[in-house]
């Protein structure tokens, strides 16, 4: 575990990433603190540029502080990434793991179930779901996971069949290890890369889906999310940028630290990569 | 049996499981979209500003909506069975003429997209994992990060105020010059010129995922035991690369690119909206909100087949760049 | 409203003036690509006012009359009317020579038809704009006469081509008029026909060459073009790539912005028929809102000048009254009070504790649902706002979106809802936009845009009556100032402001402005520079 750190924090960008997201997580974490006050409250003169008026980072077309918007929405964008992403891992790869490793007939049955959801166009079916669903954070998080999970079971099939019929799997075969712990100990962790690529390609996912529903309308009134500040200000882009564009830098922020700590977990967890150097 | 009449099979036989499969997906949606609250009638009787009861009440005997449930299933079924996908009784048009006419302007975008991002996906990944963890490498990683997490409309609209507005190098939106007439080849151009913008965009937030899963991939196979027996073996880096490497890496990306086909229909959504680009994606964006229940069922099925048949494909090629995986 | 004989007069000098208007060098020619917002569902403007149609469908019908930014009426299909001494009997002289896209001489019997058969009995107003109406005679092809059963004074103010449209009665003769191909094919008398729809594109009309006004219509072509996105549409405004968009299809803050460019103009003309009002409905019947007196201390609450400032950007007067101020023009119009411009919280507040609402250890009286309008981005933002003002006063608001047909089905089918923020048009005459939210007989389970607060009033009833019927001015501006008093009280429903709609448009396109339709208007004398 020791040589998991020392590896990791040698790699000075997913170090910095790391750094990032603890940053955004703390902010999420003292928002209460810094801005007491309702994020929706109607704070001051609308329109505030950043910098007028006390606004940090200005005000949007209703007065409410765009800087206090961003901290509170930390937490409920960084929550629903977080809990789709985890949702739709788990549900991939169990899927993905069974259907890769017994073939045959489960193969068929669980691959086309899962065919079932891939065809959908995935954000049309966001769409529906939400709008079924009436808009909300918890229907967010529910259609997030849904269209999610296939992409994960599909890889994490090809990643199976490919391995399974490695040397070292038959190795296990002839000692006797029962399936499950082969999958799990054995097959798992050598595909845990790309799934932890596309675990955190997918919380940031998760975070754009939740802005692109706020684009179309279908966010929660009710929180205050980074994708309801950029839903709020979208059509003053032209002469208030400021009130969708730094909800934007905030998500592009946590989307890089996430991604740059996932590479790092990968490229930690692939020893033979110190070779290359 | 040699390998060629087993695939041969196999794909028989997955076409065959094909059918239910897009037959579920139906039947799915169908009552899914009937849990949505309020249907077509409604949303007819609310733009046109007012409608008695009484009126409504025969609309949906018109249209159907007064039957019950698995009543209006197994109509739906019986008539795609025959090909008719049915009647879109809020354009007042068949479904299968309202498909048909916005399915080539996605099919334009979409392949477009997929060319561009796929290609350079696969340059920029395979140029970072060769020069691992070098400032090429954490440029091009976070090149595509950027590219991937600022939101869709924004590029789009920064894209039509950068090199619509500012420089008037491209229309800022729709498929064609409508006022022009354009015939023939000029058709052609013009459509081209249209589709830049729009294509450039959603290349963008697509390359990023190619180009991520290039990299990992390519790195995943650098850390294989095939590759310390090709250096052991004394064959060049460039050799290893480029004729082992990159083969094996490709799978992942092929699988990705095969999911994106299937997503690239509603995942346009966005696009389509902010450069007025009429495809399926608007589509069933607005049927969903229309209620107008045959055009999106309509719009789902044709996006089924497409995916069962990329899945096909995917898998197919699979076996053709892995010669271990066997096809049962 | 008092019809007296020198209307006539009005009217002959009218059609001198048009018809000998056509001195400047108008330029002929040219396409005229505009916005419309979002697309239509389909042609049938006799079946249907979503407002897309309107902005296509009066450019290939014809109605009986315009009206001009004065309100005058100008003769269009009609040259002339006579009214009788008891206001029963109408005589309409049509105009001679004019043809249906098809060729096809349009007659009364075509008048006769469209009134009685279609209007009538499908589009959404006219059977309470010609509800007078038990026949109409035809005792030739250019002579209708409508025979009343009361005089409707109201009804010569809906015969504009958006809100009367004639139709061609050998084209639904015998049909299913909500069904009948003319919906999508539309075949009219006006100046231009049309010619093609791509859907998700746009629609095109050419020219008419057979049009009945002499050297009309300068335009070759008109092309309406879909597009979605707002800030797209402002783009091509601001490209020349359209020339006009009406009804808000540029949002006011893009409107504010291009306004500043040498060749674009924004005007507020055009919509005084049409009298757009943002209002609050409650649910007087269940939940936390059947106390007038809350609904009062609602109203004094808002801070209607604010709402207009930072989400319309100033376009906008604060409702006084259940009637817009736009009515005072024919004196139906008086100040009411619990109509503050500014917002009063600290009224507010002792009206909710003189009727017994304490507040709780967190300032809370009641808590309600707030539903939307789900039209676009500035109703969030009046939604958004409302809240806040409400937690002012210790109303704890949640806010609920939902798409047109689940807000259509809660709000109007299942009255499931206690605050809808709507608007609505007032229309030209209470009669035809108003009276539908109060009156009992309105209470229509089902049907859309009426009476959803359930109020019932058996004295407002009664003036409603009256107002409707009443032809003389004096005593109709009585009736409806005992209708306002009343409403005042009661306020089952508490008007916001009225909203200024805006009209963009390319300084290069001309002739398109004196009609108080506006962008529902016919652009016969449109032209470009």
């Amino acid at each position: 575990m020791t040589d998991f750190w020392k590896r990791f924090s040698r790699n000075r960008s997913a170090v910095f990433g790391f750094t990032i997201l603890l940053l955004v997580v703390f902010i999420a974490a003292i928002a209460s603190l810094i801005y007491p006050e309702d994020p929706f409250r109607l704070a001051g003169k609308p329109m505030s540029e950043p910098g007028a008026n006390g606004f940090l980072l200005g005000s949007d077309s209703l007065g409410r502080d765009v800087a206090s918007g961003i901290a509170h929405g930390a937490k409920t964008s960084l929550l629903i990434g977080l809990i789709a992403t985890l949702a739709a891992v788990f549900i991939g790869v169990i899927f993905g793991a069974l259907a890769g490793y017994y073939g045959g007939r489960t193969d068929d049955i669980l691959m086309r179930i899962t065919e079932v959801f891939q065809t959908i166009p995935s954000f049309v079916f966001a769409i529906l779901l939400v709008a079924i669903m009436k808009p909300s954070i918890d229907s967010i998080v529910v259609a997030i996971t849904v269209v999610s999970w296939p992409g994960v079971a599909r890889l994490v099939r090809g990643e199976f069949l490919a391995l399974k019929n490695r040397e070292f799997v038959q190795a296990c075969h002839t000692l006797g290890m029962s399936d499950r712990r082969i999958m799990l100990a054995e097959i798992l962790p050598n595909c845990l890369s790309p799934i932890i690529v596309i675990g955190s390609l997918m919380v940031a996912t998760a975070i754009l889906i939740e802005s692109g529903l706020a684009f179309l309308g279908l966010g929660d009134p009710n929180i205050m999310s980074w994708g309801f500040q950029i839903g709020a200000g979208r059509t003053m882009l032209r002469s208030a940028w400021w009130i969708c564009t730094f909800p934007g830098i905030a998500i592009l922020i946590t989307v890089l630290a996430i991604n740059l700590v996932g590479e790092g977990l990968n490229d930690a967890l692939n020893p033979r990569l110190r070779e290359r150097n | 049996m040699n390998r060629s009449s087993k695939i041969l099979r196999y794909v028989g036989k997955r076409l065959l499981q094909g059918i239910p499969i897009i037959l579920a997906i139906v039947v799915m949606n169908f009552f899914l979209l009937n849990l949505a609250e309020g249907d077509a009638v409604d949303v007819l009787a609310g733009e046109a500003g007012s409608a008695t009861p009484e009126y409504m009440a025969e609309m949906r005997k018109k249209f159907g909506l007064d039957q019950p449930l698995p009543v209006q299933l197994a109509v739906y079924l019986k008539n795609v069975v025959s090909l008719d996908l049915g009647y879109s009784f809020r354009h007042d048009m068949p479904v299968t003429k309202l498909i048909v006419d916005r399915f080539w302007p996605t099919l334009l975008l979409m392949v477009s997209t997929i060319i561009l991002a796929v290609s350079f996906g696969i340059l920029l990944g395979l140029y970072a994992a060769v020069n691992l963890n070098t400032w090429k490498d954490a440029m091009i990683s976070v090149f595509a990060l950027i590219t991937y997490a600022t939101p869709l409309f924004w590029v789009g609209l920064m894209m039509i105020i950068m090199f619509s507005i500012k420089n008037d190098w491209f229309p800022t939106s729709g498929m064609e010059n409508i006022a022009a007439f354009y015939e023939g080849f000029d058709r052609v151009k013009d459509i081209a010129h249209h589709l830049v913008l729009p294509t450039i965009t959603l290349s963008l937030f697509y390359l990023a995922l190619y180009t991520r899963m290039m990299r990992a991939s390519m790195l995943e196979q650098y850390g294989q035991d095939y590759v310390v027996t090709a250096r052991a073996k004394g064959l060049t880096e460039r050799r290893i690369t480029f004729v082992h490497v990159l083969r094996n890496a490709l799978l992942p990306v092929v699988t990705m690119a095969g999911v994106q086909v299937g997503a690239l229909i509603g995942g346009s959504v966005i696009v389509e909206s902010v450069f007025a680009w009429p495809g399926l994606g608007m589509l069933a964006f607005e049927s969903l909100f229309a209620r107008d229940l045959n055009l999106l069922l309509g719009i789902f099925l044709l996006s089924s087949a497409l995916v069962v048949a990329v899945n096909l494909i995917v898998d197919v090629i699979y076996c053709f760049l892995d010669p271990r995986i066997e096809v049962n | 409203m008092k019809l007296p004989k020198f209307m006539n007069a009005v009217i002959m000098t009218a059609a001198i003036t048009m018809g000998g208007s056509a001195v400047q060098a108008q330029q002929a020619g040219g396409s005229m690509v505009f916005l419309v917002q979002p697309e239509p569902p389909t042609m049938a403007g006799y079946v249907s006012t979503s407002g897309p149609i309107g902005l296509l469908g009066p450019k290939i019908y014809d109605g009986l009359f315009d009206y001009d930014n004065d309100g005058k009426m100008i003769p269009v299909l009609a040259e002339s009317y006579d009214t009788s001494a008891d206001g029963k009997t109408v005589t309409f002289n049509l105009r001679k020579g004019v043809t249906w896209h098809d060729g096809k001489p349009f007659t009364s019997a075509d008048v006769q038809f469209t009134i009685m058969e279609v209007l009538k009995k499908v589009h959404p107003r006219g059977p309470n704009s010609f509800k007078e109406v038990s026949s109409i005679d035809t005792p030739d092809a250019h002579t209708a006469v409508f025979n009343l059963d009361n005089p409707a004074p109201y009804m010569m103010r809906a015969l504009s081509s958006y809100e009367s449209p004639m139709v061609p009665k050998h084209h639904l003769e015998g049909q299913d008029i909500k069904s009948a191909k003319l919906a999508n094919n539309p075949v009219g008398t006006g100046p231009f026909k049309f010619t093609e729809w791509k859907k998700g594109q746009y629609i095109r009309l050419d020219k008419n060459d057979n049009y009945w006004k002499e050297g009309r219509p300068y335009i070759d072509r008109i092309v309406g073009r879909f597009v979605p996105d707002a800030s797209t549409r402002a783009a091509a405004m601001e490209k020349g790539e359209v020339l006009y968009a009406a009804y808000n299809a540029i949002a006011n803050i893009d409107a504010v912005r291009l306004e500043k460019r040498d060749d674009i103009s924004v005007t507020t003309d055009g919509y005084s028929m049409i009298n757009p009002m943002a209002l609050l409905e409650f649910n007087t019947k269940e939940g936390p809102f059947t106390d007038a007196a809350v609904r009062r201390a609602i109203s004094t609450a808002i801070d209607r000048q604010f709402m207009i400032d930072t989400i319309f950007f100033g376009y906008g007067n604060p409702a006084t009254s259940a009637l817009s101020s736009n009515f005072a023009a024919t004196g139906l119009h008086a100040e009411m009070p619990h109509y503050p411009a500014s917002g009063d919280v600290a009224a507010a507040n002792k009206i909710l504790d003189d009727a017994g609402y304490k507040k709780d250890s967190d300032g809370v009286r009641l808590k309600g649902t707030l539903d939307l309008i789900p039209y676009g981005e500035d109703w969030r933002r009046a939604g958004e706002y409302l809240k806040q003002a409400m937690g002012d006063i210790g109303i704890d608001l949640e806010l609920r979106y939902e798409d047109v047909p689940t807000w259509l089905k809660r709000i109007y089918h299942n009255y499931d809802f206690q605050m809808n923020l709507n608007y609505f048009y007032q229309l030209s005459d209470p009669v035809l936009g108003v009276h539908r939210h109060y009156g009992t007989n309105m209470i229509r389970k089902g049907t859309h845009f009426v009476n959803s607060s359930r109020y019932s009033n058996a004295d407002l009833d009664a003036l409603l009556g009256a107002g409707m019927t009443e032809p003389d001015a004096e005593k109709r501006s009585a009736i409806y100032l005992d209708i306002q008093n009343i409403l005042a009280e009661d306020m089952p429903v508490v008007n916001l402001f009225e909203l200024e709609f805006l009209t963009v448009y390319n300084t290069k396109l001309k002739g398109a402005y004196g009609s108080a339709m506006g962008a529902y208007a016919s652009f016969g004398d449109a032209y470009l520079d």
